[in-house]
């Protein structure tokens, strides 16, 4: 169930693969591509929530990101609170009273973008697991240069980025769900990059549709 | 009574006061509550601040050690922040290991101090490979009202500000450390990075500065870090949906907010350093 | 039976107009959720494609996997606790269903049907509201059993997903009988996705087993293609 989108993206903005279903014990789970990061992830739900946990209108979220190696550190329990965060909006929680979400994320390869590649991997999985959701949710990252120049494949040279910026957008309205930054810039960056990262979540969301569609086929 | 209906339907409370445009505490939607910074409060550290937003109070204190630098970057120092968040603070925190909002806020934190480049860690090293200064900033919550982060970013700048660190005479060759306590000098802070934390209620109504239960009641939030005229971080983690006009108008409000901080902390130090 | 018609793919989130309904009055299924802003459209809360049953009929075939109780349903279980009169029965989705030893067909305070931990139960659900554990019973209105109750213990119990449920359970879908034909065999397919599966030699119900692995990758018409070359 191998999905490229070569076919669509130009050259300019990384390419993106996907595989659903690569674990079987879970409800929905992805291994996802973005450029050259790579993330696993896996959602159980709605399933039975540990007792102080329960909350009583919805589903509990809980994200669990696991670094390549080693043991999660503080760095990692940020990513888990933005990806949780996200699941708690898009995901229709109040439809699963006193039950929890699972997200698990697993990092697999790093090659800057890796934000925006955990969650759309996980857009994913919860589009694979068919829970009930609000809607999708897209991320895509963007890099500010030293000299000013906006890209959103990263440089190979870590040194020449002044900034990364990432966005997450919904797909109804084209919304701003998250944002993410690392680095300075100035305001006038900000919103060239919001825009462009705005036009390159079209494909994202295009990526979403077209994936799911050749896996609904089989 | 109006105790009794805030209890009972605390939503509905905050909403009948917004609807006349106005928060339960007195002030307008882009109104800030009073800061108050006071600098030098821990004779013992080698610099500290106390700052007060609203109720909000935080204590920041950094000490000084000498450490030698890690391999990868043998020419840097080391500031390592810490935020700790104690049962003494809310009820809402236990005591023990950090829980998840003291590291997500510490992460945040040392992003901040990382991404503004206020301080250049290089100038803490005093000998490449050798021996650096490693300061840790330990930030203290002691009680949580709301826009934490606001505070623990004033409070850990007007710290810093007031860091003094001794003279060293280091004979690398004998591996020989000789303190000079008397001779002590400011490490030098070169941008001031200031955060603003707004709360979105009902998804469409911005307030800044929120207090813990108008944080509690809200939709999501969304901090903006600003350093001097860049943006340093513009941190908005899932919550309601925002426009991109609802987005910069959170960017154009912090602007100002920075400003005035900005201005406070410096003569809170100005003010510190013609009485020590 | 009325034929379902496929409307296109569709992203949570997308609205969906041009209901076709009779008389404005739309019955939905899962995946859908009434459009708060415009009565007269509909919006995707699961990935899938969009199906129609004149006249007024709308769900979203998903790819769910977890079960989710519906009011209803006729679900295999596993015993998991028996504490007094009340039995916790593992059905697949977020909480232990609720079944009590007075819901079996006969049993009286005195007279209680003999079931333990571990046993397979073939029952229905009386109560799935989301704020309370689901409740099963094993009798139908007229407190007859029919045929819900304790599945014997000579059978073994498979997971498949929930989409091949819906395929196994029209009744206009061959694959069942076709296998019927090679060797008798017994199956209670829970639309909770759990089946129970009996049949004279082990090397049958691997076969069973294979055959639903081999339709949970196929369409639903190569599986009606396959059984009409086997026939």
């Amino acid at each position: 169930m191998d999905v490229h989108s070569k076919e669509f993206i130009s050259s300019n903005t990384p390419e993106l693969k996907c595989e659903f279903g690569a674990l079987s014990r879970s409800d929905g789970s992805v291994l996802f591509s973005e450029g050259e990061s790579v993330i696993m992830a896996s959602i159980y739900g709605p399933v039975e929530a540990t007792f102080n946990k329960i909350v009583i209108d919805k589903a509990s979220v809980d994200c669990y990101y696991r670094p390549k190696a080693g043991v999660p550190g503080v760095q990692d329990r940020l990513r888990e609170s933005v990806i949780r965060n996200i699941c708690e909006i898009a995901v229709a929680i109040s439809l699963y009273p006193r039950t929890a979400v699972l997200v698990n994320v697993q990092e697999m390869q790093n090659r800057g973008q890796l934000i925006s590649c955990a969650i759309n991997a996980v857009s994913l999985a919860c589009l694979d697991s068919g829970i009930d959701m609000k809607f999708v949710f897209g991320a895509v990252s963007c890099f500010l240069s030293n000299n000013g120049e906006l890209s959103c494949i990263p440089s190979i040279n870590e040194d020449t980025v002044k900034a990364m910026l990432v966005f997450v957008f919904n797909n109804t309205t084209g919304g701003i769900i998250a944002s993410h930054t690392e680095g300075c810039f100035s305001i006038e960056q900000y919103k060239i990059a919001l825009e462009m990262c705005r036009k390159e979540s079209r494909n994202v969301f295009k990526f979403i549709k077209t994936s799911l569609l050749a896996a609904d086929k089989l | 009574m109006a105790e009794e209906y805030k209890s009972l339907h605390p939503l509905k409370y905050y909403r009948d006061y917004f609807a006349h445009d106005i928060r339960p505490d007195g002030r307008e939607f882009a109104d800030y509550r009073p800061v108050i910074v006071n600098v030098g409060s821990i004779s013992t550290a080698d610099g500290s601040a106390i700052a007060k937003v609203g109720k909000t109070t935080v204590i920041c204190g950094v000490k000084a050690e000498l450490c030698r630098p890690r391999p990868e970057c043998p020419n840097k120092g080391f500031l390592v922040p810490n935020l700790e968040l104690s049962p003494l603070c809310s009820s809402k925190f236990k005591s023990g290991p950090p829980g998840e909002e003291a590291q997500v806020l510490t992460q945040l934190i040392a992003d901040v101090i990382e991404n503004s480049r206020c301080i250049n860690l290089e100038e803490l090293c005093l000998l490449k490979d050798k021996l650096a200064w490693c300061l840790y900033a330990d930030l203290v919550c002691l009680d949580y009202d709301g826009s934490l982060l606001d505070a623990c970013i004033v409070a850990l700048m007007a710290c810093l500000r007031s860091v003094t660190l001794p003279h060293i005479d280091y004979d690398p060759a004998l591996d020989v450390k000789q303190t000079n306590l008397q001779e002590r000098r400011h490490i030098a802070v070169h941008s001031m990075p200031l955060a603003c934390t707004l709360a979105i209620f009902d998804d469409k109504i911005l307030l800044t500065d929120p207090t813990v239960e108008e944080e509690n009641l809200s939709s999501g939030s969304v901090t903006v870090v600003i350093n001097g005229d860049e943006l340093c971080s513009v941190h908005k983690p899932g919550g309601s949906i925002l426009s991109e006009d609802q987005l910069l108008d959170c960017i154009g409000k912090s602007q100002a907010r920075a400003k005035s901080l900005q201005e406070l902390i410096n003569s809170a130090v100005n003010a510190a350093n013609k009485m020590g | 039976m009325v034929a379902s018609t496929d409307l296109g793919f569709f992203l949570p989130g997308e609205v969906i107009k041009d209901i076709e309904s009779k008389d404005k009055y739309t019955i939905i299924g899962p995946g859908l959720r009434r459009n708060e802003e415009d009565p007269n459209s509909l919006v995707a809360t699961q990935a899938g494609r969009l199906t129609f049953r004149a006249p007024n009929t709308y769900w979203i075939e998903s790819r769910r996997n977890r079960y989710i109780p519906k009011k209803g349903d006729l679900v295999v279980g596993v015993v998991t606790k028996k504490s007094g009169d009340i039995l916790k029965v593992d059905i697949g989705c977020a909480e232990f269903a609720w079944l009590s030893l007075l819901a079996f067909e006969g049993s009286t305070k005195k007279m209680k049907p003999n079931v333990n931990v571990g046993d397979l139960i073939y029952a229905k659900l009386l109560n799935a509201h989301k704020e309370m554990e689901p409740e099963l019973v094993c009798v139908d209105q007229y407190y007859k059993s029919g045929r819900l109750g304790v599945l014997p213990n000579e059978g073994v119990l498979i997971n498949i997903t929930l989409r091949l449920t819906h395929t196994l359970l029209n009744a206009e879908n061959p694959l069942l009988r076709t296998m019927a034909k090679k060797f008798p065999y017994e199956i209670v397919i829970g639309v909770n996705g759990k089946v129970w599966i009996k049949a004279n030699q082990a090397k049958d119900v691997l076969t069973l087993c294979k055959a639903f692995e081999a339709a949970e990758l196929e369409s639903e018409k190569s599986i009606i293609e396959a059984c009409r070359q086997h026939k």
